[in-house]
């Protein structure tokens, strides 16, 4: 190519040749042809150019490796990396095959081991069929303990250093139920005179405004009732968080902390198993304790009896003889969420 | 064939220039640079850097994606008129608003990913490879159409502005439909944008069916406000023409869009103040503050006061047809519909909490630096494409390869300035 | 020209990553070397490939046990639960498996508000009187009985024979004229109590202990309410420990 075509073409103006001009839109540029002396006029061919780039690729790999040699890895690293990338590029949990949920949850109990010398077991155990969960909670019997909370937070691997709670108890005024005028960090001897107690969590809602919005549909609602979210899947958009009525999710903003020493062993990839920074969690119900048929922790902890939990499907369960027998409501009935989460007087 | 020398054509219009476009490329990108180490820190640490949290979950970085979805859609403003009805006046001015639309989109792209707390994960977005939650979930309706309104303003002024490089006009039966699908397709992405906040009835304060009329009226106003600036710099700048009419029509769009705004945000005031029920806990916040909470109130009330002056000035028309006059009151209507819109509308929807909760919320400084950055980014954009396009538009830059004397400039003879016209005198008794 | 060239290289590269990514599935089922370190036996995919139920049988014996296998409790008599099945009543004895505290991940906690073994005395009346006469053994006791003083039920008329019968404390006496032993002084409570026992039996009083599945057994009366002194005692609630904060703002 002859020299003229390989440079930049300004081509000359219909109305008389390029002469020096004024005009600020041109800048002092040199005319075709000639090299100035500035950085910014100087002008190379294409060859040259793209010589220089892979010259400095080539030189810029050479100093990065040499500050830190592959070779160097251990074994452990490089199989860390391996499940790391595997563990990356795999799909949405809701549409695996069970081969690939056991192949995941393989590749995640062995990155706990090698990560942070954890052995634990991750379940992938489905929902029991007819069984539809379902939770009462007693403000007549809340004391405002909290002991929900700490059981909650030890059992669910909850974020130490965000201090990350799934439940919220609020204390009232007796007299109104008015969330506007609760306080949840009460941190007195309790109860308090005139005061009464509430409770929120997750309310696993029958029509979850939380499932809708997911562009990515990273959280959905699983045949026992219970609305789970993949937390390998979530991008961190917080389109749910916004979504959800009852402030039920939570989001990790840096990266969460169990101490080793207090980490639960036994979890469920839907449930309780290590979350990362960037994702979104909320109460599961304790998905790897409900689907054993034993309680969540909050309920068991509750010192006072105020929580109650079982099957709507089954007519002779306690919670269908509370929503049977004692006046129940719910919390924001109008916005038509369903939830499976009632409230109750003694 | 002429791919290369508009790559190279485009690639000169771009780094060639005065001083003054140096520094400004420069500064650019430095608070880039700024940007990207700020958006390091965010990578490294995770969101919590920024000042969001579990209760205000949106912050920055939404407001500002909010706001120029509209900015982005306005653009198409231009659009209708100039393609679809042949008004004169209009024809300069459109590839520059799709340039504006363009850089708006960037910037909003840009704004969403770094929001997101996952952003290796944005495969999980793509369909086939990944899951789009579409039709049930606004975002993803969002991702659609945010990406397809990119693409058609890429292509059209590509194919135009190209056939133009290369001597052959562009054929109108060619990008036509495709502008009738453009207009359709910007009041589309707005709309889902106000149907992605509107449809949550966990936030009342969005809860509304007005707030998609509320962003198309405050889109149109800050749309063409900031076409108007842009315009009124090609004009004096550069020897671009463009017409008085051009000018005088989008400052007509501006001022009614305007007001419409204004009657809007006073329907909503009636209905949240009237009857102060729960439903307008969040403008209570926002207007008057609530329980000694009150961060958002200077703001708002500053932003109302700004477009309340803004478009009383632009109602009085020797006012609206001073340059001046006009230009001062675009900025400032751009502005104060920036705070209206953005963290005037975003961050009162999370306070008070659904369990009401109050917890105020304050932009840390890593996402100042990052929304600064995008800005800057979006700016840099809208630079290239305006230097990219005026050189060819121009008539200055042509293919190599083709016939020169096929050539029609569309420019007037070099040397000459648009003479100022004089400007109907005020009346000052 | 670069187009063709360029396109080739981007459908090797997304030939490859999809390759590796579906190649997961098949690979999978081929490979019968588990990952080091892995279970021996894999019995989610040997289970999966088998096409059994997912209820995985090897995790759930990992589990922690449930005291349910091994906490003593009695059948109750008189009231049903809902549906009119039959549930149980934990029994006090020393065993402190059934010392009503359970593990919630590495912690263990109280899961009733009394521990009655202490308190009320769970060893034999013979180990301070002989036979039955009400001779102490051992002098240096005191009288045992003594320091109790009941703020309940003193609508009833408030003296130790509202409830216990006089010659031995350890049962109660019912309004019918039976006596029913402490294991089962529901049936003392709910003859004043009825709608909390009625709400008992049917699961919205008390406590369930272990599970909302299989065998039914509920806390006794006296698990949580000191007869003596029911009200449950004020105290300072749970508030959840924070490690350093991290860089940048939080909650």
């Amino acid at each position: 190519m002859s020299p003229d075509r390989s440079r930049v073409i300004p081509s000359g103006g219909p109305v008389g040749p390029e002469v020096e001009e004024p005009s600020s839109s041109r800048g002092t540029d040199a005319p075709n042809g000639s090299d100035d002396g500035t950085v910014l006029q100087k002008r190379v061919d294409r060859r040259r150019a793209l010589g220089i780039l892979i010259g400095g690729m080539a030189a810029a790999t050479q100093a990065v490796s040499a500050c830190a040699p592959l070779s160097a890895m251990t074994d452990d690293e490089r199989e860390v990396k391996l499940l790391a990338w595997r563990e990356y590029i795999k799909g949405n949990y809701h549409f695996m095959t069970d081969v690939e949920r056991a192949d995941t949850i393989a590749r995640l109990e062995r990155l706990a081991k090698l990560k942070r010398g954890a052995d634990v077991t991750i379940q992938s155990t489905g929902a029991q069929p007819g069984v539809m969960f379902g939770y009462a909670f007693n403000i007549s019997k809340c004391q405002g303990f909290r002991s929900c909370v700490e059981a909650c937070i030890n059992e669910n691997n909850l974020d130490r250093r965000a201090a990350t709670q799934y439940i919220r108890i609020f204390e009232m005024e007796d007299g109104v139920i008015d969330l506007d005028h609760a306080d949840a960090t009460f941190q007195h001897e309790v109860p308090a005179e005139g005061h009464f107690y509430m409770g929120t969590q997750c309310f696993q809602c029958a029509d979850p405004p939380c499932v809708k919005v997911c562009p990515v549909g990273a959280t959905w609602q699983e045949p026992d009732g219970i609305t789970v979210v993949d937390y390998d899947w979530c991008i961190g958009c917080r389109y749910c968080m916004a979504a959800c009525p009852y402030w039920a999710r939570r989001f990790n903003w840096s990266a969460p902390e169990v101490p080793l020493a207090e980490l639960n062993p036994v979890q469920h990839y839907l449930g309780n198993r290590e979350r990362k920074v960037g994702v979104v969690e909320k109460c599961t119900f304790c998905i790897h304790r409900s689907r054993q048929g034993r309680l969540p922790a909050c309920v068991e902890a509750c010192p006072t009896g105020a929580r109650v939990f079982g099957n709507l499907l089954d007519p002779n369960s306690e919670i269908r003889w509370v929503l049977a027998n004692k006046r129940v409501f719910r919390l924001k009935e109008d916005l038509k969420t369903e939830p499976r989460f009632w409230y109750f007087t003694d | 064939m002429h791919l290369k020398p508009f790559a190279l054509s485009a690639l000169h219009s771009v780094t060639a220039g005065g001083r003054r476009y140096h520094l400004w490329m420069a500064t650019l990108t430095l608070i880039m640079l700024v940007g990207a180490y700020a958006y390091s820190v965010q990578l490294r640490y995770g969101l919590g850097v920024t000042g969001m949290n579990d209760h205000v979950s949106w912050g920055l970085y939404i407001s500002n994606f909010t706001f120029l979805v509209g900015l982005a859609a306005a653009a198409m403003m231009l659009v209708l008129p100039a393609y679809i009805l042949h008004d004169v006046d209009f024809g300069r001015a459109v590839l520059m608003a799709e340039a504006v639309a363009v850089a708006a989109l960037v910037m909003c792209l840009a704004f969403v990913v770094v929001d997101i707390g996952n952003p290796l994960g944005g495969w999980h977005l793509v369909p086939g490879i990944g899951y789009l939650n579409w039709p049930r979930s606004l975002l993803a309706w969002d991702v659609l159409v945010l990406n397809g309104y990119l693409a058609l303003n890429l292509a059209i002024p590509f194919y135009i502005l190209y056939g133009r490089f290369r001597g052959r006009p562009p054929e109108k039966r060619k990008y036509l439909p495709w502008m009738y699908i453009a207009v359709m397709w910007a009041v589309s992405i707005h709309l889902v944008t106000a149907f992605l906040l509107a449809g949550l009835p966990a936030r009342p304060f969005w809860n509304t069916a007005l707030l998609g009329p509320r962003f198309l009226a405050s889109a149109f106003t800050a749309g063409p406000a900031f076409v108007i600036l842009l315009l009124a710099f090609i004009r004096r700048e550069t020897r671009y023409e463009i017409s008085d009419g051009a000018f005088t029509k989008l400052a007509l769009i501006t001022t009614v869009a305007a007001q419409i705004n204004l009657v809007m945000l006073g329907s909503e005031l009636f209905y949240k103040f009237y009857s102060p029920t729960h439903h307008g806990i969040n403008a209570r916040y926002l207007f008057v503050g609530l329980d000694g909470h009150h961060a958002l109130v200077p703001w708002i009330w500053t932003a109302i006061a700004l477009n309340a002056m803004a478009t009383i000035a632009l109602m009085i028309h020797p006012l609206r047809r001073n340059p001046r006059w006009l230009a001062g009151a675009c900025a400032v209507l751009f502005v104060g519909i920036w705070v209206e819109k953005g963290i005037g509308l975003v961050v009162p929807g999370f306070i008070p909490s659904p369990l009401g909760e109050i917890v105020e919320y304050t932009p840390s400084a890593v996402e100042l630096g990052v929304t600064a950055g995008v800005w800057a980014l979006g700016m840099f954009v809208l630079t290239i494409l305006v230097r990219v396009a005026l050189p060819i538009e121009l008539g200055e830059a042509r293919s190599p390869y083709i016939d020169e004397a096929r050539v029609a400039p569309i420019v007037r003879p070099r040397g000459t300035r648009t003479p100022a016209k004089p400007v109907r005198p005020v009346r000052t008794r | 020209m670069m187009r063709p060239r360029v396109c080739a290289t981007a459908m090797c590269i997304a030939l490859m990553w999809v390759n590796s990514a579906c190649g997961e599935r098949d690979r999978a089922a081929a490979d019968v070397r588990t990952a080091p370190g892995a279970p021996a036996t894999d019995t989610a995919r040997v289970n999966a490939e088998a096409r059994v139920a997912t209820v995985d049988t090897a995790r759930n014996k990992r589990l922690e046990p449930g005291a349910l296998a091994t906490v003593s409790a009695a059948p109750v008599t008189l009231w049903k639960g809902p549906g009119d099945q039959p549930f149980e009543v934990t029994l006090r004895t020393a065993d402190p498996a059934s010392a009503l505290a359970r593990r919630f991940g590495t912690i263990t906690m109280r899961t009733a508000l009394r521990m009655r073994a202490p308190n009320v005395g769970q060893f034999p009346c013979t180990s301070c009187h002989l036979g039955r006469a009400m001779v102490l053994a051992d002098k240096r006791v005191g009288d045992a009985h003594q320091n109790i003083e009941s703020v309940h039920p003193v609508q009833a008329g408030g003296v130790c024979s509202t409830c216990h019968a006089p010659d031995n404390v350890e049962l109660l006496t019912l309004k019918s004229g039976e006596r029913a032993t402490l294991d089962h002084a529901y049936r003392l409570c709910a003859q004043c109590h009825f709608s909390q026992a009625d709400a008992w039996a049917g699961g919205a009083h008390g406590k369930r202990l272990d599970g909302w599945q299989g065998r039914r057994v509920l806390m006794g009366c006296a698990d949580c309410h000191d007869p003596h002194k029911p009200a449950l005692e004020p105290r300072i609630p749970f508030r959840a420990p924070q490690l350093k904060r991290p860089r940048g703002h939080d909650r």
